[in-house]
């Protein structure tokens, strides 16, 4: 009986063991190379060019992430989130009201702002880049956090307008007209209707925005220089070079810098899940 | 939704507070606000490191009214920041460099002042032939700033012993050894060939051998094929000649010189020579102490070659490295840079220091105070050799304009890569004249 | 109400965006102002072999990437669907690539290939310890399989979504009329996919076209330029031999190839609105 329940709950129909099979090998190609990560970084620096690479360490040690906090890491740490509240805050922000325009108004500015909108998904932000770096050094922000929290800002913008314009769609428009019935302005419409109701799509498309900026490269990599500005992940690059002949140093920083989002991935996994593929799919 | 933003008064305040704490914290880098007029620096680890901490120390304890402040940076990362941080205005008061195109680039575009009279006192410290890199056009643009970095054939000795050869005195000597070697399981020559320039040592060396100095003066100069002259047609041949004979072992492009492998391949006995610059020998100290101090770290000069007329002496590297000042800087931090040039630049307690690591700096009359040093052997074939060199060639991805030593790297890596012939690599590189 | 979003937009994305286009006639090296050279970079960007070459390359990997990632993720994705629980135990670690940064991804690789320390020669199997990133024939695949490796996981999930959409009514009737798994697989798995599929697609191809962070970390576009793909090729001119106006001009191919790819894409599909893909997923 078991089995037939077990077969019916199974889309594909069957104990499939070929199937089983491979998802077990593709969980050693997953995991591997987290382990090696894992396992090197508590390796003893002088170890690492003579015991087996895969071995458990012989004298496991944390000292490598002492190296690694000891190197401004906190700094980089501190910047990187505040890079990227900053962003997600006024990205969300900006991009709840041109929603709601969107959505409430019925002319055709409204609709050629989605058009641009859609436009501006497909733009790969490395075709930006030269004339983003010429901009932010005419408007003297370069080497600061404004410098990689603008055009991070205005790139997801397009993203964040459209997923909730989705959401919004389904909104009653009856909710709407009650509300404006009651003598509700614009402003307190988007803040006590829009925004309660928001909510799921606007914690979705912040996990999807923040892990876009947290895990950002190429703006930071050009539009800053200096040990005050840096985030994360070039930390992680710059590390390579400063840590000369130190991989477990390197991979404990790569440790320490998914630390957070595993935090929040244990704490919150389906809101993360959900806005990984916030937009693609549901 | 318990903590309900009401309206525009919300969302604007949630706006305008990110933004201000961005600006807070980006605004407080030196250079700006509260600290307006204090100089920086940017230099680079490893190596001499040591000895540029304590020079700024000295300085900042006599003037603290004119600190100066450091930051570091790994070689290809400072290489990859500074001239944009230059070209935006946003430069470090002391700009770190290997002189040559890209000083002429700085020049051209009035990043840096004139140091000439400034700097009179360091510039008779130094080598002449050494501190003239740093002149344009007469007046001085850049000062010599740290040790003289030829490039020099490190081996392990119990690799070479084991395997019954010398080090090798010429080019014959030298495709002996790496048969031999290779016969004994090891790599012959560690190469960094992820780093690519690295594999410039080689080039240059050969191309100095067989056709002297004069050979890259024409490249320099501009003069149509001058890539595929004799000298350099023939040094891509040596290559090729090496490579195919294994000498760089399998895995030599994933090596990365800023992580140093090629220096742990040596002293882990996996790889039994390397050429490199000099700043490495800090590193074989730091890294395998015990492998220096049993004396099992050797160094001999880059091999001769029968019929070659470069002068035997020549080397090649970086004379040394060198402090320009920004000129966007505010005047009282170029004043303190200048100052800090003069006095604590090649100081005794700055020589000592850089003795002290490892390396030499190119000033004049040191013989003694090496022969009393830790290294004196090795401190001393470093002080000779840069001393007595007939000619002291630039790295040539520094000499060159940026968009032509870049394609230098990549041309050559497809040469050591077996990816193109040595004709393929000249006739590449004479398309960039 | 929309103009703080069209301000920010327009001034840090859409204004660029003209600028690199602007930055195309001109030569600038970084240091001092832009000056206008006509069609000058146009013409070297043209005839430039590293340039086209880049373009050939960025049209292997993408296709490789495809070739690589789709499969997987569909198969992986209708896998995870599945209601076992060592299955939705499995999914909690595919799920791992995920948490880390490409510059993350990209630093543990390259410890990892290392044909010297690296896990190659843990096992004593030779056909492992190859110089994986240094062999210019090698360094692609090896590209590849690490793109591969840090984004199968999203587009698994894309599909797993997918799957659990499917009505379960559509098994329970071609089961009644006696199919396998297989044909249940390729009959109503497969064509209910559609959606997913293009926007995974969609995705995927546009990402690969454009992706630079993790190429840029792991290889640097070498050996020689083994991997110098387009956005690289963008960086590198730009940044490293300080020719911004080429560099521009390599940018509008890749904003052009971007967007031809995702709307072609779009279209092929036979979707005429770009919404459908987000909401028929």
């Amino acid at each position: 009986m078991t089995s037939a329940t077990k077969r019916s709950r199974n889309p594909l129909g069957g104990r499939n063991v070929p199937g089983g099979l491979a998802g077990w090998l593709w969980l050693a190609v997953i995991v591997l190379p987290v382990y090696y990560i894992v396992v090197t970084s508590l390796r003893p620096r002088e170890d690492y060019f003579t015991e087996n690479p895969l071995s458990l360490p012989s004298a496991p040690t944390l000292d490598a992430y002492g190296r690694v906090l000891e190197n401004d890491f906190a700094r980089y740490f501190l910047n990187s989130v505040l890079v990227t509240a900053g962003s997600v805050v006024v990205t969300l922000a900006v991009s709840l009201m041109a929603a709601y325009v969107v959505v409430r108004s019925r002319t055709r500015f409204a609709g050629n702002l989605l058009r641009l909108v859609l436009l501006g998904i497909a733009i790969p932000i490395q075709a930006a880049i030269i004339p983003v770096y010429y901009l932010i050094v005419e408007l003297g922000l370069y080497d600061t956090l404004l410098a990689i929290a603008l055009p991070s800002i205005a790139f997801a913008i397009p993203i964040t307008v459209l997923i909730l314009v989705n959401f919004l769609r389904d909104v009653p428009g009856e909710l709407f007209e009650s509300m404006r019935l009651d003598g509700a302005g614009e402003w307190r419409m988007l803040g006590s209707l829009v925004l309660p109701l928001c909510r799921p799509a606007l914690v979705a498309v912040a996990v999807y925005d923040a892990l876009q900026v947290w895990n950002g490269f190429l703006f930071p990599l050009i539009l800053t220089q200096s040990e005050e500005t840096r985030v994360l992940p070039l930390s992680l690059w710059t590390f390579e070079g400063e840590f000369t002949a130190d991989v477990p140093a390197v991979l404990a920083a790569v440790v320490l810098s998914v630390i957070p989002v595993l935090a929040a991935y244990a704490v919150a996994r389906r809101h993360l899940v959900s806005g990984l593929t916030a937009g693609f799919g549901k | 939704m318990r903590l309900r933003m009401r309206g525009r008064s919300g969302m604007t305040l949630a706006a305008v507070m990110s933004v201000a704490v961005m600006t807070a914290c980006g605004g407080s880098e030196p250079g700006e606000g509260s600290d307006a007029g204090a100089a920086s620096a940017w230099a680079l680890t490893g190596g001499s490191e040591d000895a540029f901490r304590a020079s700024f120390d000295s300085w900042n304890n006599a003037h603290p009214d004119q600190k100066i402040s450091s930051e570091w940076f790994a070689n290809d990362a400072y290489k990859e920041k500074i001239r944009t941080a230059v070209g935006s205005g946003k430069s470090p008061t002391l700009i770190y460099s290997w002189a040559g195109g890209t000083l002429a680039d700085y020049v051209r575009n009035d990043s840096v002042v004139d140091i000439t009279d400034g700097t009179r006192d360091l510039v008779d410290r130094v080598l002449p032939s050494v501190a003239a890199n740093g002149t344009v056009d007469g007046r001085t643009y850049a000062v010599p700033n740290t040790q003289s970095q030829p490039s020099v054939l490190y081996y392990n000795r119990k690799l070479l012993d084991d395997a019954g050869v010398e080090p090798p005195a010429t080019w014959e000597e030298l495709m002996a050894a790496v048969e031999k070697l290779k016969g004994d399981g090891v790599t012959p020559v560690a190469l960094a060939g992820q780093s690519v320039w690295p594999e410039l040592m080689w080039i240059q060396y050969l191309t100095d051998r067989i056709g002297g100095p004069e050979a890259f003066q024409r490249v320099l100069d501009g003069k149509p094929g001058a890539w595929s002259q004799p000298a350099i047609t023939e040094a891509a041949t040596r290559i090729k000649e090496l490579v195919d004979a294994g000498a760089f072992g399998e895995g030599f492009a994933s090596v990365n010189a800023d992580a140093g492998a090629d220096v742990a391949l040596v002293h882990t006995g996996r790889a039994a020579m390397l050429l490199q610059g000099s700043w490495v020998y800090p590193t074989f100290r730091s890294d395998a102490p015990d492998f220096v101090s049993d004396g099992k770290l050797g160094h001999t000069a880059f091999p001769t070659l029968e019929g070659g007329t470069g002068d035997p002496s020549n080397i090649v590297g970086n004379p040394t490295n060198f402090w320009s000042v920004s000129a966007d800087a505010p005047k009282k931090a170029r004043e303190a840079a200048v100052g800090y040039l003069n006095e604590e630049v090649f100081s005794e307690e700055h020589i000592d220091a850089l003795l002290d690591t490892g390396t030499v700096p190119p000033v004049e009359g040191l013989e003694e105070k090496i022969s009393e040093a830790d290294d004196a052997d090795y401190l001393g074939f470093v002080y000779d050799m840069v001393r007595d060199a007939e000619h002291f060639q630039l790295s040539w991805d520094q000499a060159l304009p940026p968009g032509q030593a870049q394609e230098l790297l990549t041309n050559l890596s497809k040469l050591f890569l077996g990816k193109s012939t040595p004709k393929q690599f000249t006739k590449a590189m004479d398309a960039t004249l | 109400m929309a103009a703080p979003a069209l301000i920010l937009f327009g001034l840090f994305a859409g204004l660029p965006l003209l600028g690199v286009v602007a930055l195309s006639f001109t030569s600038w090296d970084g240091l001092g102002t832009p000056s206008w050279t006509g069609l000058d970079n146009w013409r070297a960007a043209v005839t430039d072999p590293v340039t086209r070459d880049a373009v050939w390359l960025t049209v292997k990997l993408t296709l490789f990437c495809f070739l690589f990632q789709a499969p997987v993720s569909l198969l992986l994705g209708v896998f995870m669907a599945g209601r076992q629980r060592y299955r939705a135990l499995l999914s909690v670690l595919y799920f791992l690539p995920l948490l880390f940064s490409s510059a993350g991804v990209a630093l543990s690789f390259q410890a990892l290939v290392d044909p010297n320390f690296g896990a190659g020669t843990a096992l004593g199997v030779p056909a492992l310890a190859q110089d994986w990133l240094g062999d210019p024939d090698l360094a692609l695949y090896c590209v590849v399989f690490v793109i591969g490796w840090s984004f199968i996981p999203f587009h698994s999930l894309l599909y797993q979504a997918g799957v659990r959409q499917i009505p379960q009514s559509l098994y329970e009737a071609a089961r009644i009329d006696g199919a396998g798994t297989w044909v249940q697989f390729r009959r109503i798995t497969l064509p209910q996919l559609k959606y997913t599929m293009v926007t995974s697609s969609t995705l995927l191809i546009v990402g690969s076209l454009t992706y630079f962070d993790l190429i840029f970390v792991l290889t640097g576009g070498g050996p020689a330029d083994a991997t110098r793909v387009l956005p690289l090729d963008m960086y590198l001119t730009g940044f490293r031999s300080h020719d911004m106006g080429k560099a521009s001009v390599i940018a509008i191919v890749l904003a052009a190839v971007g967007l031809t790819a995702a709307l072609g894409l779009n279209r092929l599909s036979g979707a005429s609105r770009m919404e459908s893909q987000t909401e028929g997923a």
